[in-house]
């Protein structure tokens, strides 16, 4: 037990309060301002025209992506660290992000996209299942974490080059821009029609990996002793595949891939639980839902001339706190 | 007769200098009808291709057969485009070469020891700018008959078109969300069909950037689109199509009539003035 740690139902509690007070900054700040009182009006279907389309069309929509795609980052990271027994795993340092966003790029940028909505998140998750299988054959048998790390940064590399390239080759003269977003990611402007590519596909994710709970605290015994207990090995290791590709998929494909969120929250949650990964998994999602919403509300507050990325705020937001518990936590994690 | 016209066209732009003047060698002589002209810029293509003979040119931009970028593309077909490289000048050995302007060409500095006949454009942002291009490129290609011709059907076209904007408030918005301010040949275009530019409304500069979030709040009454971006294919496009505009009317301008100042113009405001009778018949 580590001596943060808090009982079970506060630290949700705790942590579900900070997502609510996020969530509601996050529809009262935007590029215009507009008043609480003119928010309310228009939430309550009064007829003003301007604040009910802000509100309902623009800042609900983003609102709503910010924390299902920060929850699903949040506890993709949290899954990924508890079966690979590795602090280091996580979607974007496995590549599995970037090999998502080069699928959405393939799917749009040569007009895949355009067939059938679902294309986009098809091929995003594609690239994200591809991508985990790739690493999990390059590192199937090693038995230093560092091999599945390498592997991970090979994968991730070979995908942002496979974008960079694509985009490159499609007739966009803006392709540089647009690799940035796909890079970095981005919430600006998206609508509910990217709320219901991503929901789906994140709502899925979120169970398969949930319902690893069990088998991942099992397997901190040692695989043996995990299959000893019972647990399937076979099926815990394919939920967690598919459960990470569908919600990561569909959330990089509708945001680009967003950095740092599935390291952090969990490194940042473990301290206050009982360390067993079971435990980590709702609160990291409810994290991560958090920390993106929060981070989403930095790019909007924060003045500057250019958009500013996504990727590059959840960076400064969650870096310094992520050292902070680095050293003091060193060999205990 | 060229020193002249390129001072009455650094007066009409607001006194920008003389800018051949700042080229680092004296430039040749042209001939008085030049058979090797080279274009090394998008909107001095399609001056050149509008008042040379074709086997007059010799070299074209790489986006000069672009039917999004270029409103003379179609006649560019066939002839060489060139990547803006000093080895590709060399060899063709231009009698003259036509740039906005061609002076502060990063290939020709590559050529100090040789010296082409120059012919610096400005930009134009205005008919009349437009006009004193044409006349000094029909001059300089050797041609000035067709240059007076081709100004007089363009005001002809003008002066037929009407004002149906009625001071409606258009926004020019771009890609990613830029917006065209003032000062800008899309300025004047909506000015000669009788709309405000929202940019200066709100005090913009000539470009600026503007969030979905301050369009949908400053509702302006048009929203006036490069027609590139009508159909969705990535995510400076798809912004355009987002949901909190679409009760905007919109009027949709191909890009290749408005980037450059060129005879396109016309054909610009002819687009723009039927669209807009076309929709404010819908408003009523």
């Amino acid at each position: 037990m580590s001596r943060f740690a808090l009982p079970r139902w506060s630290l949700i509690a705790a942590l579900s309060a900070l997502t609510l007070v996020a969530a509601v900054a996050s529809l009262l700040f935007g590029a215009v301002d507009l008043s609480v009182a003119r928010l309310v009006d228009a939430a309550t279907g009064n007829n003003d025209k301007v604040a009910s389309i802000i509100l309902f069309d623009l800042r609900l929509p983003r609102t709503l992506l910010a924390l299902a795609v920060g929850a699903m980052l949040g506890l993709a990271g949290a899954a990924l660290q508890g079966y690979l027994r590795n602090p280091l795993a996580e979607p974007s340092v496995l590549g599995t992000s970037n090999a998502a966003a080069l699928g959405g790029v393939a799917a749009i940028y040569f007009g895949l996209a355009e067939i059938h909505p679902i294309v986009l998140p098809l091929l995003a998750t594609g690239g994200a299942l591809l991508s985990l299988a790739l690493l999990f054959i390059l590192s199937g048998k090693a038995e230093s974490p560092l091999t599945l790390i390498l592997a991970g940064i090979a994968v991730g590399t070979l995908a942002v080059a496979g974008t960079s390239l694509a985009l490159n080759l499609s007739p966009n003269p803006f392709a540089a821009m647009e690799i940035m977003t796909w890079l970095l990611g981005s919430l600006e402007n998206r609508s509910f029609d990217h709320v219901w590519i991503a929901l789906p596909c994140i709502a899925i994710g979120t169970v398969m990996l949930l319902w690893n709970g069990r088998a991942l605290d099992a397997l901190t015994l040692g695989e043996e002793a995990a299959q000893a207990l019972g647990t399937d090995l076979r099926r815990t290791r394919l939920r967690l595949l598919i459960g990470t590709a569908i919600g990561v998929g569909g959330a990089v494909a509708v945001t680009g891939a967003i950095g740092f969120v599935g390291l952090i929250v969990p490194h940042l949650i473990r301290p206050l639980t009982d360390r067993s990964p079971s435990a980590i998994l709702l609160p990291s999602a409810i994290g991560g839902a958090a920390l993106l919403t929060l981070a989403d509300l930095g790019v909007r507050i924060i003045p500057t001339t250019n958009e500013l990325k996504l990727g590059v705020v959840t960076a400064f937001l969650g870096v310094p706190v992520f050292l902070v518990h680095l050293m003091r936590e060193r060999r205990l994690w | 007769m060229r020193r002249r016209s390129m001072m009455a066209l650094a007066v009409l732009s607001g006194g920008a200098g003389l800018l051949w003047a700042a080229s680092p060698a004296q430039p040749a002589k042209a001939p008085a009808i030049p058979q090797r002209i080279v274009s090394i810029n998008l909107c001095a293509d399609q001056l050149v291709l509008a008042l040379a003979d074709r086997k007059q040119i010799a070299g074209l931009t790489k986006n000069a057969t672009d039917r999004e970028m270029s409103g003379e593309a179609a006649k560019a077909r066939g002839i060489p485009l060139l990547s803006n490289s000093a080895e590709q000048i060399l060899a063709i050995e231009p009698d003259l070469i036509v740039g906005m302007p061609a002076s502060r060409s990063a290939a020709l500095a590559a050529l100090p020891k040789h010296t082409y006949p120059l012919l610096d454009l400005e930009t134009a942002n205005t008919p009349e700018e437009i006009y004193a291009s044409i006349r000094e490129t029909a001059a300089a290609v050797g041609h000035p008959g067709r240059g007076d011709a081709l100004i007089a059907r363009m005001q002809g076209e003008l002066a037929g078109l009407s004002e149906p904007g009625k001071g409606r408030v258009a926004a020019y918005y771009q890609r990613r969300g830029y917006m065209t301010g003032t000062g800008t040949l899309i300025d004047e275009l909506m000015t000669r069909v009788g709309l405000v530019n929202l940019a200066g409304k709100l005090g913009k500069p000539p470009l600026s950037q503007l969030s979905l979030e301050e369009m949908v709040a400053a509702q302006p009454d048009y929203l006036i689109v490069e027609s590139s971006t009508d159909k969705v294919t990535d995510q400076g496009s798809e912004m355009l199509h987002h949901p909190a505009l679409k009760d905007i009317p919109r009027i949709s301008v191909p890009q290749a009539w408005t980037v450059c100042g060129s005879p396109a113009y016309t054909r610009a405001a002819r687009s723009m003035v039927d669209q807009i009778v076309h929709l404010e018949g819908k408003r009523s």
